[in-house]
């Protein structure tokens, strides 16, 4: 069952490494122009942004002694010139670089809506829901940054920390070789707390999802909540995990805000040693006062792009949380997906087969069904009956192929449905679930949702057929009332027949009813018989209820029960035998007895 | 200003740490100003008069002008992260706590993701404006004053001209300021609607898949993702506007100083040593100014925010306790309805309820679909207030009782089944946190779930999905049957909970449920589900038009009669094959006595 609930911090089981940034690479790769182009104007924008201090330098040692005004005044010019030039790379850039990142940030999201589409059941029923969005909107939302200012920044400050350097090795080769001594020490005590770094930031993504998650259930199972008076309790649950992930918070940011002061430290104590060394040198006659203070200057500017990298480096660290969840769920297995070389099945007639079918959840798990064979012809109508939890339901979601089978073969007009592609076989399949899930939108957009180009004449007839119309017709709105979230505004009865008209509107060959009219009302029940009688006409289908009157008229009834079929046939044929089915249709009427 | 205004109101608390992050401030500020001026001393005295014995102290009080900077400087950031956690979570649980006390009616109009952004997207941004904005600002601000100060008291000249360009910022600044905070609520928007497209497709997973609706939810939520994306790059285009001439601005501050400043160096008015502390000065006036853009950015996006979050904080829920008359005692279960009436978004569900039930009666409702079945328990359990009319329990009207106390003794197994992704012990449990787990399986033993909860991988400990995903419909129901009955309610729901189960379940279940005194409310659609009630109400389109027992609804001959012979039609009809059964024929003969002395 549930591999993970709100107050479970979503483990990663791989190392703390920057194996997911690899993945990536993809995303980058088309942007590569892009990158080289952007990376190339901040080289002109870095170099420029690095001239004052050089100019600063030229006025004191060059203008100031010979008074060389017309050098000066040209100086300023160009000052202003590098200005403008600064401001328009600044311009073109910050559009450039945000559009890249949004089309990277789409790309993800894209694909992981995508991959999201193929995941088993098994990967939405194992988690709060809440921790799946929070992947695919807030977390892939966080990691844009990286790709707007992140890596360019990153390869410009390196760019810059080079220039940087270069422009300090012309001026002095044992200054320089001085001020870079700080360098190893620093990369030392970074390497030192990496991986605790990552951990902390890495723990407190787990905190936040888990936050993310309890808020997502409470808001949707408030009533429950409130029914229960239980809002103390959940607030106290809440607090808690507003705690943990302050206590997180704080933990990571301790280290985080380390890194740059330590940074400073470093780059103030290597000016002093600079400044110290300029001493001898000058009244030793080799060092100009204008090259020293120029110098010194460059001394702390070889220190800003290496800040700014321990920022990147701060954000990389956690934003990797992010990276890793969100490839994470993009590495996630397909439970069931289209074999290589599937074919579409054209036109099914309705022919259905189950041979020797064996079923669990989990490999060595219980089996559901064991070694369970049946046959059923093209417009037969088939009803499945047996004890809650029996195994119903699991046929038709191995009929739909929801689940791949562990044994036997089940097989369509013909042809095992695990070699016909998956979209081919549903989407010739009109499948009414327990769960009447109606999205928000209109009325007649839920209905139309199994046959996208219906007309609205269509949708009104499906509408008809399950007695669904004249409730909505009772909307002020009529078929355009705006269902919310999860229907709430609609009575489940009513949110059964749209899903029910849904279910019709499709035109299936293989119509499935899982409990479709166990919230409706004997006298729609009685209506809708009537409509269904002809719209069963030439199909194949497979009906599960409770409510025997419902199921009488079948082709074939089946008792499910221990993990195979225990009583097969007629009504009649079964009442006769007086078995299962017949303690159960007699249970209907038990009541009386007590009269 | 209202916003900060607000912010205020939780950060009061805080007020003494707040006055320690700003003292603190000006020993930072002061570090990085002296650090300069002593860098400037160091050239002037040491290098240009060659004062060499004045080396080392310069060099070490800078060193030790730095370290004491930076110490500061994390044990404020610590601080000023400690306090924004801190108001973060206030905020959060009052938020949580706001929405625990709003009514159905508010989350029925309410996008779930919406209110997720509020709590999560929306509280970050406060934090973001305590933490980052307000110290970053608090700098910014001493920087360019300290700076100018310094700067000023230096040489005049050089001072004045360089607030020539203080009027061109303003101006980008202020264009900026105005113009962004429209994008970021954009951007708001579209955030949460990508929110929920992505939420909506989780949730509704299994339809998707059972219609192969695979590419059309992803052309659905593509436009959102593009949307997002359009949102994003509108604020982008809204910075590109203004903050690059803004920093054009900035940059041209050095420029002047480089005009100004050498000139005078070269005319002899300053010092070589000046010239470089106002060369110092001025990237400590520069930096900060490149920081506007960012410190407009944030602030904005808090106001976005912090509108969004004040419109949650006002919400005010309809339902409250009013002139309580009942508060923490036991409820005895009579319960009356007075000409009720209620109508939703202008259309009329119930009208003129009456009926009274004593306590330990159980009352049946039946009807059709939509008919209002459902909205009688949600008045009773106070979720919504009858438009006209009044609800009585134990003969006090319910809007005179105290919420909680009323919740406490109605409980209801509601039609939506609603499980958390917990355990079963918890779901079950959820209404009483401190039950046992003997309590647990003994209300789990009358609701029928016993059996089957200990066929679970791991028993009542196994985790089960998001709305009880994994387990069968009539599962469900029962668990959530449990979950009602461990709260011993004095009123007891039974909201169409037994429609997915078999009839052989429903009627153990009935059976156990007769024991106790507790006054039952059974919705249902089954006539096996209502025969025995002592009153049963028949609705059709919100009115009362049948009641009585079972058997003066049937000589009645309407609406009840219908649906009995509907369910038992063929049985009365006299089927073939009964006959060939003894035990069916007994069963014949039992209906039929029963029908035959009416």
């Amino acid at each position: 069952m549930a591999v993970n609930k709100y107050d479970q911090d979503e483990e990663l089981n791989v190392r703390v490494d920057f194996s997911y940034f690899s993945m990536l690479k993809k995303y980058l790769k088309p942007h590569i122009p892009v990158i080289i182009f952007t990376v190339l104007m901040m080289f002109v924008s870095a170099f420029c942004e690095l001239l004052p201090p050089y100019f600063i330098s030229l006025v004191l040692d060059k203008c100031l002694p010979e008074s060389n005004f017309k050098l000066f005044f040209i100086l300023v010019a160009a000052l202003a010139v590098v200005a403008v030039l600064v401001c328009i790379i600044m311009r073109v850039r910050s559009v450039v670089t945000n559009r890249m990142a949004m089309r990277i940030i789409q790309d993800i999201r894209s694909d992981l809506f995508a991959h999201m589409q193929k995941l088993p059941f098994s990967f939405f029923d194992s988690r709060p829901h809440g921790k799946i969005l929070v992947r695919v909107v807030n977390y892939v939302n966080s990691i844009a940054n990286l790709f707007a200012n992140g890596i360019i920044d990153m390869i410009t400050n390196v760019f810059k920390m080079f220039v940087i350097i270069g422009f300090m090795f012309a001026m002095d080769v044992k200054f320089t070789l001085i001020s870079l001594a700080g360098f190893p020490l620093f990369a030392i005590v970074l390497t030192i707390i990496r991986s605790r770094h990552m951990k902390a930031w890495r723990k407190l993504s787990a905190k936040q999802s888990n936050l993310n998650a309890y808020l997502q259930e409470s808001i949707n199972g408030m009533k429950i909540t409130q029914s229960f008076a239980r809002e103390e309790k959940n607030a106290e649950i809440f607090d808690n995990l507003c705690e943990d992930n302050k206590k997180f918070w704080m933990k990571a940011v301790y280290i985080s805000l380390g890194i740059p002061m330590f940074v400073s430290v470093l780059s103030t104590t290597t000016t002093a040693a600079v400044y110290v060394m300029g001493v001898g040198r000058i009244a030793a006659g080799v060092l100009q006062v204008g090259t020293l203070i120029a110098f010194a200057s460059y001394v702390s500017r070889f220190w800003e792009p290496v800040t700014a990298l321990t920022t990147f480096y701060n954000e990389i660290v956690n934003v990797g949380s992010y990276i890793e969840r969100i490839f994470q769920m993009l590495d996630e297995p397909l439970v069931v997906e289209d074999l290589p070389g599937a074919q579409p099945l054209e036109n099914i007639k309705g022919d259905v087969k189950f041979e020797n079918v064996t079923f669990a959840y989990e490999r060595g798990a219980r089996n559901i069904l064991e070694n369970v064979s049946f046959e059923v012809k093209s417009g037969d109508r088939i009803a499945l009956v047996g004890p809650t939890g029996a195994g119903k339901s699991t046929v038709i979601n191995l009929l739909a192929r929801f689940y791949d089978i562990q044994g036997g073969k089940i097989t369509i007009d013909g042809n095992d449905i695990t070699h016909a592609t998956l979209n081919s076989l549903r989407s010739q399949m009109g499948i009414m679930l327990q769960d009447s899930f109606l999205f928000s939108g209109t009325i007649m957009d839920n209905i139309r949702y199994s046959r996208l180009d219906a007309t609205d004449e269509q949708v009104i007839e499906a509408a008809k057929a399950v007695c669904a119309h004249d409730f909505i017709m009772q909307f002020p709105k009529g078929y355009e009332t705006e269902v919310n979230e999860g229907g709430t505004s609609l009575s489940a009865g009513q949110k059964q027949l749209i899903a029910f008209a849904r279910a019709l509107l499709a035109d299936p060959a293989i119509l499935i009813l899982d409990e479709a009219t166990s919230s409706i009302d004997t006298e729609t029940e009685i209506a809708l018989q009537k409509g269904l009688e002809r719209l069963l006409q030439g199909r194949t289908s497979f009906i599960i209820a409770h409510r025997l009157s419902t199921i009488k008229n079948s082709t074939k009834i089946m008792y499910i029960a221990d993990k195979n079929i225990a009583e097969s046939g007629t009504h009649d044929e079964l009442i006769t035998k007086g078995g299962r089915y017949y303690e159960l249709y007699m249970a209907q009427y038990k009541f009386l007895e007590n009269m | 200003m209202s916003a900060l205004k607000w912010l205020w109101g939780y950060l009061k608390e805080y007020k003494a740490g707040l006055i320690a992050v700003v003292l603190v401030t000006l020993v930072f500020i002061a570090g990085a100003f002296i650090i300069p001026i002593i860098m400037g001393l160091f050239v002037d005295d040491v290098i240009v008069n060659g004062k060499k014995s004045l080396m080392f102290f310069y060099a070490f009080l800078l060193i030790g002008s730095v370290i004491i900077k930076e110490g500061v400087h994390y044990w404020r950031m610590a601080k000023i992260e400690r306090i924004s956690q801190s108001v973060v979570k206030a905020i959060r649980n009052k938020l949580y706590s706001k929405l625990q006390s709003l009514d159905c009616s508010f989350f029925d109009h309410t996008r779930t993701g919406d209110l997720m952004s509020r709590l999560t997207m929306d509280t970050d941004a406060i934090r973001v404006v305590i933490a980052g904005t307000f110290v970053n600002l608090l700098n910014q601000i001493l920087f360019i004053v300290v700076g100018i100060a310094i700067i000023c008291s230096i040489n005049l000249v050089i001072g004045l001209s360089l607030f020539l360009v203080a009027p061109f910022i303003g101006f980008f600044a202020f264009c900026l300021a105005k113009r962004i905070k429209y994008d970021f609520l954009a951007m708001r928007e579209s955030n949460a609607e990508l929110n929920t497209v992505v939420q909506e497709n989780i949730s509704g997973n299994r339809v998707v898949k059972a219609y192969a609706r695979e590419e059309y939810e992803i052309e659905k939520f593509e436009e959102k993702n593009q949307k997002y994306s359009d949102a994003f790059m509108g604020h982008v285009h809204t910075w590109k506007k203004y903050y690059p001439s803004m920093y054009f601005f900035v940059k041209l501050l050095s420029v002047l100083f480089l005009l100004s400043g050498g000139y005078l160096v070269m005319k002899n008015i300053i010092t070589v040593g000046e010239f470089t502390t106002i060369n110092g000065c001025l990237w400590s006036i520069q930096s900060p100014m490149t920081n506007i853009g960012n410190i407009i950015n944030q602030f904005q996006q808090f106001n976005a925010s912090s509108l969004k979050i004040r419109g949650l904080e006002d919400e005010i829920p309809d339902i409250q306790n009013r002139e309580i008359k009942k508060r923490d005692t036991g409820i005895n279960g009579k319960i009356c309805f007075k000409n009720v009436t209620f109508a939703y978004d202008g259309d009329r569900v119930l009208k003129n309820i009456n009926f009274t039930a004593n306590p330990g009666d159980t009352i049946a409702i039946i009807g059709p679909t939509g008919s209002g079945k459902s909205t009688i328990i949600n008045l009773l359990a106070r979720f919504y207030d009858p438009t006209c009319g009044a609800v009585y329990i134990d003969d006090i009207n319910v809007k005179n009782i105290d919420l909680s106390t009323l919740r406490q003794n109605v409980a209801s197994a509601m039609q939506d089944v609603f499980l958390f992704s917990d355990t079963v012990k918890d779901n079950i449990a959820y209404g009483a946190p401190n039950a046992t787990l003997d309590d647990v399986i003994r209300v789990a033993k009358i609701a029928d779930a016993h059996d089957f909860i200990m066929k679970l991988s791991d028993g009542y400990d196994t985790v089960i999905g998001e709305r009880g995903t994994g387990l069968s419909g009539g599962q469900r129901q029962r668990i959530s049957l449990a979950r009602a009955l461990l709260k011993n309610p004095a009123i007891l729901i039974l909201d169409d909970t037994t429609s997915a189960l078999d009839m052989e379940t429903e009627f153990s279940i009935q059976e156990n449920l007769k024991e106790g005194n507790k006054t039952k409310i059974i919705i249902a659609h089954r006539i096996s589900s209502v025969r025995n009630a002592d009153l049963i109400l028949v609705l059709n389109q919100g009115s009362l038009v049948e009641w009585g027992t079972h058997d003066s609804l049937m000589e009645l001959g309407g609406y009840y009669k219908g649906v009995f012979e509907h369910q038992f039609g063929d049985f009365n009809n006299g089927p073939k094959y009964h006959i060939e059964h003894p035990a069916f024929a007994d069963m014949m003969n039992v209906g039929g006595e029963d029908n035959g002395s009416k």
